[in-house]
C-alpha cells in the first residue's frame, strides 16, 4: 500500500481556536512520568512539544562506585521489562574489554532468554495497546495468556521479570532438560495463541478501525527521525540489530526480519506479533541445538584499560552500551542509549496533523502506545554548572539543535 | 389512603428506593458477568460474591473529599449531579413493573421518556463545559456530537414499535404485546437491535464511551467532579442503565407480562421484568466486551451510514405491516 | 467474529484468576530455585566478607559477633538477586522460596 505524499504546509484552521492540551506528567494513557503538550483545535491535533526529562535517576553515575558484578544489578533495572537486554548488552560490553569469549552453551542460553524476553514484552504491549483503545476484553486475554512466558522465565531464572541471568562470563544458571521440556510444551501453547491474536489484529473490525490509517510514519521519515526496532520495521526498512551487526548466537540460528509496508499502527501490531512468533521459533531452535558444557568463565574483576561499545536488539529497538575502562574495580564512564529515546522523535512526528493526514485526540495515547514507551529509560542528561550551582535539562530540541551542530 | 399508598410506590416500590437498589445490583451483574467474559472474577469480598462492591463505592465516593475548582460555573456544577439523578429517576417511575402501567403513565408518554434520555445527555453536555477544564470541554464536545449519531435511530425504532401499537403509550404498546402478538419474533428483531445499540451509546459503554474516555481524555466531562458528586452521577449511570433495559423490555419483549396465575400478578410481574432487564443487560455486557472503543468520526459514520437507514426501514416495514 | 467465540468460550470456561491470598494457595506454582527470602548458616560461615563486596544494594551489613565477623542481611534493601549466595564459598547462603514478606516489624527484614 503505497501512501501520497503528505503536504508540509499546514491547513489553515477554520476557527483559529486552539487550546494546549496537556498529556502527562499523569494521564491515563503513559504508564510513566513523560509530558506532552498537544496543541489542539476541537478534535484535531496540530502540534505537539515533548519533555521526557521527568525521571532522572542519576544511573550512569552511580555504575561509578559500583564494581562491575554490582553493575549487573543496577543495570538491569534501568528498564524492568527489557532488563535481559540490558544485562546482555552490559555483560557484552565487559566481555569485549576483557576480549574473552564465552562458552556455547551460555551463548545458547542467553539467546533463548533474550527471546523469551522479548515474547514477554511484545505480549505486555500487545495487551497496553488493547487498552489503549479501549479494548479490555483482548487485554486481559493477552496478559492472561502471557503468564505462560512469564512462568518460563521464572522457571529459568528464578524471578519473574527480573531476571539475573547474565553475567560478566557467561550465565548463571543451566538449563535441565526437564525444564527444556517444560518450555517446549509452553512453546506450542504460546504459538497457537499468537496466530490466534494475529487474526483479531488483523480482522476485528474495531481494532481495525482505531489502528489503521493510525501514526503513520513513512520510511523516509522514520530514517530521518532516527527511528528504532519495531517502530522502524513497521515502516517497511528492514534494520535490526540482530541482522546488522550479530551478536550471541544470531549469526547462526534462524530468524526472518518481520517488516511491514503499512506504516502505521495496525503495522506495528503485526510486526509485534509476528516477531513473537519469530522468537518462539528461535527458542525452540535453541532448546533443540543447545551443546554440552560450561557456562561460565571466570574472568578477573578488573577488565584491562579500555573502551567496548555493544550494541543488542532490545524489544523496543537498538540498544546501545558504551564502557571505558581504567583498569580498576569500577568503571570509568558508562553511557547508556535506550531505543525509546530514538523513538522520541519520530512518535512527535507521528502526532502532528500535515496536510491530508489528520490526527485526532483519540489517536494520541495509541500512536504515544505505539512505539512501546518507557520514558523512565530516556532521562539521563542532565547539566550542571558548578561554578553557577545551577542545574538543567536539555528538551529535545535543544538535544536535536546540538546533534545538527 | 389512597394518597399514601401512591406516595409508598413512588418512594419505596417499585418507585425510588427499589431502583436504586436495583441499580447497585444491576451494576454488579454487570460488573460480574464482564469479568466472567474476560475469564477474570470481578467483585469478590464485599458481601456475597461481591455484591455488595457497587453500594460500597458508592459510600466511599460519598465519603471522599469534594473538591469544586475555583473556575467552574458553581450554581450549574453543584446542581447538575441531583439533576442528572432525578431525570433518570423519574425515567424509572414511568416504567411498567409491577402491573402493565408504570407509575407515571399517561397518553404519549413514550415521547416523554424519550425525552428524559436526551435531557440527561444535555446535562451531561453542560457538567462537562461547566467545569472549565479541557478534558471535560472534549468530552462535553463528544458527548454532542454522539447525541447526534445515536439519537435519531434511537427514536426512530422506538416510534415503529408505537406505530406498530398504533398508540404511544407504553401501556398501550405492552397491552398490544399481551395480546397477542409477541413484536421481537416478528418485525421488530431489527428495532431492538437498533435500542440496543443505541442503548450502549446512551449509557457510554465500550464500544461508545467515547466521552469519557479514560485513555483519551483522562474522565471526559466527569473530569471535575469528585467526591459526592461523581457518586451521584455514577448512580445517575447506574439507574439509567436499568431504565433503559427497562425501555428495552417494555417496548420490545412485552414488559413485565408473562404467563401468569391469575391473582399473583403483583408478584410475578416484577419477577418477569428482572429476569427479561437481566436477558437485556447481559446483551449490553456482551458489547461492552466484544469491541474496542471507536473514535468520534468512526462513531457518527457508523450511526449514520447504517444505524439511520436501518432505523427508516424498520419503520416503513412496521408502516407496510400495519 | 473470532472474539465472539473466544468471549463465548470463557463465558463457560473456569476463571483464569487465582484467587491467591485468602483461597487457593494451592494453585500458586512456585518453581524450585525461585530467589526468595535469604536463609543464612551461621555455622558455616567463615567471615570472608565477600557477600558484603559484591552486595548491590548495601543490603548485607557487617557485625563482629562472638565468633568473629559475620553478615546480616536487611531484606527491606535486598534486590533478591542472588549474588551473595553465588559468592559464598561455604555455601552459608541460601535464597529459600519463601516469598510472602510482609510484615508490621522491620526486625521481621533482618535475617541474623
Amino acid at each position: 500500500m503505497q501512501k501520497e505524499e503528505f503536504q508540509r504546509t499546514e491547513k489553515k484552521s477554520a476557527y483559529e481556536l486552539f487550546f494546549d492540551m496537556p498529556v502527562g506528567p499523569q494521564h491515563p494513557a503513559l504508564k510513566e512520568p513523560a509530558f506532552f503538550k498537544f496543541k489542539v483545535e476541537g478534535e484535531r491535533v496540530i502540534g505537539v512539544d515533548a519533555d521526557v526529562s521527568y525521571n532522572h535517576r542519576g544511573i550512569e553515575k552511580a555504575l561509578e562506585y559500583r564494581n562491575y558484578i554490582q553493575n549487573i544489578y543496577l543495570i538491569e533495572r534501568i528498564c524492568g521489562i527489557c532488563n535481559v537486554a540490558h544485562t546482555l548488552c552490559y555483560a557484552q560490553a565487559v566481555e569485549q574489554l576483557h576480549g574473552k569469549e564465552i562458552p556455547p552453551r551460555a551463548n545458547y542460553i542467553r539467546l533463548m532468554i533474550e527471546e523469551l524476553a522479548r515474547i514477554h514484552s511484545h505480549a505486555l504491549w500487545l495487551g497496553v495497546a488493547a487498552h489503549e483503545i479501549g479494548f479490555d476484553t483482548l487485554f486481559m486475554y493477552v496478559w492472561r495468556d502471557r503468564e505462560v512466558v512469564m512462568d518460563i522465565i521464572e522457571m529459568l531464572t528464578g524471578n519473574r521479570v527480573t531476571t539475573a541471568i547474565n553475567t560478566i562470563g557467561g550465565v548463571r544458571r543451566d538449563v535441565s532438560d526437564e525444564a527444556k521440556y517444560k518450555v517446549k510444551k509452553g512453546m506450542d501453547i504460546l504459538e497457537e495463541r499468537l496466530k490466534y491474536y494475529r487474526n483479531v489484529a488483523l480482522n476485528d473490525p474495531t481494532v481495525n478501525a482505531r489502528c489503521s490509517d493510525v501514526g503513520i510514519l513513512k520510511p523516509r521519515d522514520a530514517i530521518r527521525l532516527c527511528a528504532v526496532g519495531p517502530t522502524l520495521r513497521a515502516s517497511g526498512v528492514k534494520n535490526d540489530v540482530r541482522l546488522d551487526d550479530p551478536y550471541t548466537l544470531h549469526d547462526e540460528v534462524p530468524f526472518n526480519i518481520v517488516t511491514c509496508d503499512t506504516m502505521d499502527v495496525l503495522g506495528r501490531v503485526v510486526v509485534r506479533v509476528d516477531e513473537m512468533l519469530e522468537s518462539v521459533n528461535m527458542v525452540r531452535y535453541c532448546l533443540e541445538h543447545m551443546p554440552n558444557g560450561d557456562v561460565k568463565i571466570k574472568l578477573s574483576l578488573s577488565p584491562p584499560v579500555g573502551e567496548a561499545i555493544s550494541r543488542v536488539e532490545a524489544p523496543r529497538g537498538e540498544l546501545i552500551h558504551y564502557a571505558r575502562s581504567n583498569g580498576t574495580k569500577n568503571p570509568e564512564r558508562y553511557k547508556v542509549r535506550t531505543p525509546t529515546f530514538g523513538n522520541i522523535p519520530a512518535v512527535c512526528d507521528m502526532l502532528t496533523s500535515k496536510g491530508d493526514y489528520e490526527v485526532n485526540i483519540a489517536d494520541i495515547p495509541i500512536t504515544l502506545a505505539s512505539i512501546d514507551p518507557c520514558f523512565s529509560c530516556t532521562a539521563r542528561m542532565e547539566f550542571r554548572d558548578v561554578s553557577k550551582s545551577k542545574t538543567w535539562v536539555w528538551s529535545l530540541e535543544e538535544l536535536k539543535a546540538h546533534c545538527k551542530k | 389512603m389512597e394518597w399514601l399508598l401512591e406516595l409508598l410506590q413512588i418512594l419505596i416500590f417499585p418507585g425510588i428506593v427499589f431502583a436504586i437498589v436495583l441499580a447497585f445490583v444491576y451494576e454488579w451483574f454487570d460488573r460480574k458477568i464482564y469479568a466472567k467474559l474476560q475469564n477474570r472474577v470481578g467483585p469478590l469480598y464485599t458481601g456475597k460474591s461481591g455484591i455488595l462492591q457497587p453500594f460500597a463505592d458508592f459510600v466511599k465516593l460519598l465519603a471522599k473529599e469534594d473538591i469544586t475548582p475555583g473556575e467552574v460555573d458553581k450554581p450549574l456544577f453543584n446542581a447538575l449531579p441531583i439533576v442528572a439523578l432525578t431525570l433518570s429517576l423519574m425515567g424509572f417511575l414511568a416504567l411498567p413493573i409491577t402491573g402493565l402501567r408504570g407509575i407515571i403513565s399517561f397518553n404519549g408518554d413514550l415521547i416523554f421518556l424519550i425525552a428524559l434520555m436526551t435531557l440527561i445527555c444535555i446535562v451531561i453536555i453542560y457538567s462537562g463545559i461547566s467545569s472549565s477544564n479541557r478534558f471535560s470541554t472534549v468530552g462535553a464536545e463528544r458527548a454532542a456530537l454522539q447525541l447526534l449519531g445515536y439519537e435519531i435511530p434511537m427514536m426512530l425504532s422506538a416510534i415503529s414499535i408505537g406505530i406498530l401499537a398504533g398508540s404511544m403509550w407504553v401501556y398501550d404498546i405492552v397491552n398490544t404485546q399481551v395480546s397477542g402478538i409477541w413484536f421481537l419474533v416478528g418485525p421488530s428483531i431489527l428495532g431492538f437491535a437498533i435500542f440496543v445499540l443505541c442503548g450502549q451509546a446512551e449509557l457510554e459503554r465500550i464500544p461508545f464511551d467515547i466521552p469519557e474516555a479514560e485513555t483519551e481524555i483522562v474522565a471526559g466531562w466527569l473530569t471535575e467532579f469528585s467526591g459526592k458528586k461523581l457518586a451521584l452521577f455514577r448512580l445517575t449511570k447506574d439507574v439509567e442503565l436499568l431504565y433503559l433495559s427497562g425501555l428495552a423490555v417494555a417496548l420490545f419483549l412485552g414488559g413485565p407480562s408473562g404467563p401468569v396465575i391469575s391473582g399473583l400478578e403483583p408478584i410475578l410481574y416484577p419477577i418477569y421484568f428482572l429476569l427479561k432487564t437481566l436477558f437485556v443487560l447481559f446483551l449490553l455486557t456482551t458489547l461492552r466486551a466484544l469491541f474496542a472503543r471507536l473514535r468520534i468520526d468512526q462513531m457518527v459514520n457508523f450511526s449514520w451510514k447504517y444505524l439511520v437507514p436501518l432505523a427508516i426501514l424498520q419503520v416503513l416495514l412496521v408502516r407496510v405491516i400495519v | 467474529m473470532s472474539m465472539l467465540k473466544e468471549i463465548q468460550r470463557s463465558l463457560f470456561k473456569k476463571r483464569a484468576t487465582v484467587l491467591y491470598p485468602f483461597k487457593e494457595r494451592e494453585r500458586v506454582h512456585i518453581p524450585d530455585g525461585l530467589r526468595g527470602k535469604i536463609s543464612f548458616d551461621r555455622d558455616k560461615c567463615t567471615g570472608c566478607l565477600l557477600c558484603s563486596r559484591f552486595c548491590p544494594s548495601g543490603a548485607c551489613e557487617i557485625v563482629t559477633d562472638e565468633k568473629g565477623k559475620r553478615p546480616v542481611f536487611h531484606l527491606e534493601l535486598c534486590l533478591f538477586c542472588s549474588q551473595c549466595q553465588e559468592v559464598c564459598p561455604k555455601g552459608a547462603i541460601n535464597l529459600t522460596e519463601e516469598f510472602e514478606l510482609a510484615a508490621f516489624d522491620r526486625k521481621a527484614f533482618t535475617i541474623k
